[in-house]
Parts: C-alpha cells; structure tokens; sequence
C-alpha cells in the first residue's frame, strides 16, 4: 500500500477531516506533508504522530515513558524492518519474532491500543491477506493480534478482512 | 460451554487453548464476560499456559475498572467453547471429546472421572426424588356402553341424562351417540374413562340397570386399556 494511500486511512480513522496533500520523495516514495505553518514533514512514522496529535489522540502515542518508548520502537521497526523488505525469508523471520513477542500481549504495548498497532496492521496486512491457514496457524499470536486489530471500529475501512480459522486445522507443536 | 472446573489444570487447559486465538472471552473488547471468568480462575495461570497467562494478565489490568465494563454477567457455564463438558454442575453435560484434546486429556482422566462420578450421582439423586413425587401411572381404561331402552317410546335424552347422573371417583363420561337399532328402537352408545382401580364395569352396570323406567339392559360394546 502506498504511503499516501495508508495515511489517508489513517486520517479517517483518527477522525480528521481535512484531506491532506502528500507528496513523495526518492525512489522508496518516502511521504513528504506540507504542513500550513512550519517545515514539511518527512517519513511515515513522523507524520503518523503528527497526525495522532492533530487528532487530540495523544494516549495512541503511548501513556507512560515506556509506554511511549515501546510505540517508537515499533514505529521504527515498522518504517526500517517492514517496508521494502519482502523476501520471504525477511517476511518469515519477522513473523517469528512478532510471534515470539506477542506471546504475553493482548496490543504491541501490552494492555493498550496505540499507533503502534495501527502502523503495524496496515503494514502487514498485504502479507497476511497472502499467508495460508497453516502458516496462520504457525504464528498463532500474530494471528490472534492481527484479527483483533482488524475488528477495531473504523480502522479497517476498505481493507480485505482476512479471515482466521478459529478451530485448528493442524496438530503443530507451539 | 464452559471451560469446566478452572480451579482444575483441565479447566485451564482448556481456557488456554479458548485464548489461543483470542484476545477475550468475548467479542474484541474487554467485558463483564472477562470478569466473570477472572474471578473463576483462583489465581494467574501457570506459565506454560501462555494464551491464558497473557489474557490474566491483561484483564488484572482493566481490574479498577471493571464495574464499567461493557456487557452483563452471564453465568460461567455460558462462556468458552461449545463442546467442553460443563462440570460445574449448573447445566446440562456434553460429550466433550474434542479431537485435539485427547492427549492432553491423558494424565486429567482421574480428576475428571471423580468429578463426573459426583456429577453423576448428584443427578441420580436428583432423579430419584423427581421419580418419587411424581404421581404414579394410573391405569386407565375407555369403555363403550351400550344402552338399550324399553321401546321406541323411551325417552333418549332422559335415558343420558340418568346414565350420565351416575358420578364415581375414577370415572369421566365422554361423547354419546345414538344408533338405531330396529323396530324404532335406538340405543344409547356412551363413552367413558375409567380408573381400573377405582371403577369396575359391575359396578356401572348395576348403576345404569337400577334405571330401570329407561334402561332395559346394558352392555359393554368396547373396553380399551389407554
């Protein structure tokens, strides 16, 4: 998904109205905003924050310290790990290490919803939608999180819903 | 539904395997549902129940507020997966051989066996007591009479009414009808429902026979046990 395209969803999903203009910049069409009053904004992640604040969302950026640290983590590991990196193997061992971490988390913060989430679904949603049962079962976690998350109000909008199986079709070790 | 006995490492087991896929017990936010099942469980769950454990851990976290939670209490037994026995007793059991769980059911057999056993003889008992106030099966029969008059110039209405006058612990008349018999001359064909035990065709008999300005004589045309 272009980024222009994932920042307008994220506009709607925060709420916000007015449709912004996005540009892109380089050859990995890195979005670039204009903002009214200040310096353009570069870069996925930072524009993703603006936006939150715009929308008076600031608890999706994170609560306490950590909390926040965690969601930049992520922001970070969205923008450098995710993007442009699609090689099945590069896919396989995120998912892995996404499996592993969501093990002992309901969201990628731990108990709340946040940015962080929301980047993480949009950026991994075209991989999902291309992973088969079995491999949905493998990263039971993964799973688990990525269907809770698509059944947020308001941030799929026209995205596919992917679809998890709830009965496990294969005895696998986990 | 139910996840069986959670003070039990089966009831747990089973919890897990529920949130393996799942955030909460119900729905994709957390409800009175989570509580409900919160409070069931005794304390968090060991960790190699890692789907329970997270799902314990997350829920301890909305514990402040959980008065405001969305939903209303159901009880426990209306929670988890359809095909798990219910062992708390508050509902009727299941068959709950779900494939996948077989091995792990392997070393639970004792405790969930001992369980049932108590299940079961708690509904024994329960039966029995049940079977005893119920009122026993009574005996009933359904009796055609044949009533037969002098002559034609009997009076048919006036003959039912007597034979319908006669009133006896056990004994319900039914429908009449009357059928000619020749010469003019129409019977009276009478049902009635008798207890076996507390009505006897003699006793009828001598009952409608004492009519004697109407009757001529009576007869038992049909008599079915119900």
């Amino acid at each position: 998904m272009a980024a222009a395209e994932e920042l307008t969803l994220l506009e709607k999903l925060l709420g916000l109205r007015r449709g912004n203009k996005y540009s892109a910049q380089g050859d990995r069409q890195i979005p670039v905003l204009q903002t009214n009053n200040g310096p353009s904004l570069t870069g996925l992640a930072t524009i993703a924050a603006h936006l939150v604040k715009q929308a008076n969302k600031e608890h999706l950026l994170g609560s306490t310290a950590e909390e926040k640290a965690v969601v930049q983590q992520w922001l970070e590991y969205r923008v450098t790990r995710i993007d442009g990196h699609s090689s099945k193997e590069d896919i396989r061992t995120m998912l892995k290490d996404l499996n592993s971490y969501l093990e002992d988390k309901v969201y990628l913060t731990g108990n709340n919803f946040t940015l962080a989430d929301i980047l993480l679904y949009y950026g991994l949603h075209r991989f999902i939608v291309d992973l088969t049962f079995q491999e949905k079962e493998k990263y039971l976690n993964v799973s688990r999180w990525f269907s809770h998350i698509q059944h947020y109000p308001g941030i799929r909008q026209h995205l596919s819903n992917v679809v998890f199986i709830k009965n496990r079709l294969y005895t696998n070790t986990h | 539904m139910g996840f069986g006995d959670l003070k039990t490492p089966a009831g747990l087991q089973h919890l897990n395997d529920f949130l393996a896929d799942k955030s909460y017990i119900e729905g994709y936010v957390p409800s009175q549902a989570d509580i409900v099942v919160f409070e069931a469980v005794s304390g968090p769950p060991p960790a190699e129940l890692y789907h329970a454990l997270r799902w314990y851990n997350h829920i301890k976290y909305y514990e402040k507020q959980k008065a405001s939670l969305p939903g209303k209490k159901k009880a426990l037994s209306k929670y988890g997966p359809a095909d798990v026995e219910d062992t708390t007793g508050s509902g009727g059991a299941t068959d709950s051989k779900d494939d996948d769980d077989i091995d792990l059911f392997g070393s639970d057999d004792e405790e969930e066996s001992e369980e049932a056993k108590k299940l079961r003889e708690e509904r024994l008992a329960q039966y029995e007591s049940k079977k005893s106030k119920k009122p026993a099966i009574v005996a009933k029969s359904s009796l055609l009479l044949d009533v037969k008059p002098w002559d034609d110039e009997t009076d048919m209405a006036k003959l039912e009414e007597c034979v319908r006058s006669i009133q006896a612990d056990g004994l319900v008349w039914g429908s009449s009808k009357l059928v000619p018999v020749g010469y003019g001359i129409k019977k009276l064909q009478i049902q009635c429902v008798v207890e076996d035990d507390k009505v006897g065709t003699d006793m009828l008999e001598e009952q409608i026979t004492a009519f004697e300005d109407y009757v001529q004589s009576m007869d038992v045309a049909a008599f079915n046990k119900i």
